[in-house]
């Protein structure tokens, strides 16, 4: 098996697609490196797509450019050896048989006719070779489009929202398939638009909106980025107790009812203060989800971002 | 590690073309379909034949049962359409950008296309040229008016009845490279390749029979179908007609290879 070596990254270099007036990426700059899972992350329209296509050779960037093992990836022949990807799972024509779709694409990186058998196997559809792609599920097409990926055996991969149409069993497999591929020393890049998505899987996150780049580190890093974990109170007592909390320095909002949300202060903080206080507490329960939040936060809107967000989550320190 | 040799493409091409059903559908139809109009025009001849004027008789010609211009116009769509569907199928479905994320290098793809495409219309072109010249001249041989291999002109028509078939494909290609949508190129194929050049007749203006003499129809029917030819400068010449069968082809094979290359998919 392959061993994670400094070879077989992915560096996308000032990366720039504009359509007319619209520029969908703007000089973007990342690597992802092997033996990891990279999320590829940001909302709808974010110019994920765009970067992969360029990334292929399929779309033509307007500046800069991106290789895969240092060289463009138009350079190289076989390109199901060096490259994997499932970019749109509709990606095929429905006239054909799975099998002979991925017999055409086997024949022409000169792959031997056992590796369809092979990769079939491996995503489950073996019982359905022989059946047209026309009559596939969305979540049948999707692991159609990951055995196409795998057929070359290759040490990049790339995959565009895989996890969609697959059942939540399909979403249990792809995500094992991920991190199996990611601990052999490949290269993993998988994109997605809903950061939970990634929470389980990647190690790493290049997070892009509006074709730009806002962030590329670890998951943990990226995480602290965020508002902060909150912790959720809820007590009869809720004004008392905003007022306690307050005054050691955390910050409370009412979240209707008698729950409160405090940020800045741990959950066995709260507790103690509630205890000396004697206030009653009838749920304590810390917030986790601060990734999805810092993701939120990230990703809106620039202009609101810059408006109210705190000098430690700006763009631009993200290398 | 191996890597890929252009036989793989070829190989890809061909599984690519044959594992779709209307490909097969569309052949043997089409072939059958051409060959039985051969059979059913030779035999219509066969049986009127004692009622044949003496001018009926002297003008006949037996290679015109074997392959009419109908043949022709079926011939060149049906080739046409499988060229134009071959690049289009992957265009509208989304199958070109699987295609080229494993084949970067799209020059080395399209010349695949174009050989696996060029190589099976000329089989079936060859086919239905020896299959419809066959079943007809076996059917007049009965009134003692066939042509045979040896007359004259005989062996030209019948490689030009052939070769019908892949120049429509290729140049059906290069339109559904340009167009890439399915109505629109079957359309502009019929219209290019048949419906406009059927209005197009010898006229007293040279320079209009100059460019009808561009024309591949054209130049099939005012020319190379025909065994004996008459030295009118009006009409195209044989060494013309043949370097237009070749240009139109060569041209949409450069066409198509330029907007495949150049396209973002």
């Amino acid at each position: 098996m392959r061993c994670a070596t400094v070879n077989h990254v992915i560096e996308v270099n000032g990366l720039t697609k504009r359509y007319g007036a619209v520029t969908a990426v703007r000089d973007l700059t990342f690597a992802v490196r092997p033996g990891h899972v990279t999320g590829f992350l940001g909302p709808n329209g974010a110019g994920k797509s765009t970067t992969l296509r360029m990334i292929l050779g399929l779309n033509r960037p307007t500046a800069g450019g991106a290789t895969i093992d240092g060289r463009s990836f138009a350079r190289h022949r076989a390109g199901l050896r060096h490259v994997g990807a499932l970019l749109d799972a509709g990606d095929v024509h429905g006239g054909r048989t799975a099998a002979a779709h991925l017999y055409a694409l086997a024949r022409g990186n000169g792959l031997p006719r056992r590796r369809v058998a092979d990769v079939l196997e491996e995503v489950g559809l073996a019982g359905v070779a022989r059946r047209r792609i026309g009559g596939f599920s969305l979540g049948m097409r999707q692991r159609l489009g990951i055995a196409a990926a795998l057929l070359g055996d290759p040490p990049v991969l790339l995959f565009d929202e895989p996890v969609n149409g697959l059942d939540p069993e399909g979403v249990r497999w792809i995500r094992g398939l991920f991190r199996r591929l990611a601990a052999e020393g490949r290269t993993v890049l998988v994109s997605s638009h809903l950061m939970s998505e990634m929470e389980n899987t990647a190690d790493h996150l290049v997070v892009i909106g509006r074709g730009e780049l806002i962030a590329a580190e670890s998951l943990a890093v990226f995480a602290a980025r965020g508002t902060g974990a909150s912790v959720s109170v809820r007590t009869p007592d809720s004004a008392e107790l905003a007022a306690v909390l307050a005054l050691e320095g955390a910050h409370v909002r009412p979240d209707g009812g008698d729950v409160l949300t405090v940020t800045g202060l741990g959950a066995a903080r709260i507790g103690e203060l509630a205890h000396q206080r004697r206030i009653m507490l009838h749920e304590l329960a810390p917030r986790t989800a601060s990734l999805e939040q810092a993701f939120m936060e990230l990703t809106a809107d620039r202009a609101d971002y810059r408006a109210d967000c705190r000098a430690d989550v700006r763009v631009g320190d993200a290398r | 590690m191996t890597t890929a040799r252009f036989r793989d493409l070829l190989a890809a091409e061909w599984i690519k073309l044959w594992s779709l059903r209307s490909t097969s559908w569309l052949i043997g139809l089409g072939t059958l379909a051409i060959v039985g109009f051969a059979a059913n025009s030779s035999l219509d001849a066969y049986n009127s034949w004692p009622d044949f004027t003496e001018m009926e008789k002297a003008r006949f010609t037996p290679l015109n049962e074997a392959f009419s211009a109908l043949a022709a116009s079926m011939l060149v769509i049906g080739a046409g359409s499988l060229g134009a569907l071959t690049i289009v199928g992957e265009y509208t479905t989304g199958l070109i950008r699987t295609t080229l994320a494993a084949v970067p290098a799209r020059h080395r793809v399209v010349a695949a296309k174009l050989t696996v495409t060029a190589a099976v219309t000329l089989a079936t072109g060859t086919l239905i040229s020896a299959g419809t010249f066959g079943v007809s001249q076996a059917i007049l041989s009965g009134r003692g008016v066939a042509a045979s291999l040896g007359d004259p002109g005989v062996l030209r028509v019948l490689a030009a009845n052939a070769l019908l078939a892949p120049v429509s494909a290729l140049v059906g290609m290069g339109i559904g490279a340009l167009v890439r949508h399915t109505a629109a190129a079957v359309v502009t194929v019929c219209a290019a390749l048949v419906i406009v050049p059927t209005f197009f007749k010898p006229t007293v203006h040279q320079w209009q029979n100059d460019l009808f003499a561009l024309v591949p129809f054209y130049v099939w029917r005012n020319c190379l179908h025909l065994p004996q030819l008459r030295d009118d400068p009006a009409l195209p010449t044989v060494a013309g007609s043949w370097a237009v069968f070749a240009l139109w082809p060569l041209a949409a094979a450069v066409a198509t290879l330029i907007v495949v290359q150049r396209r973002d998919v």
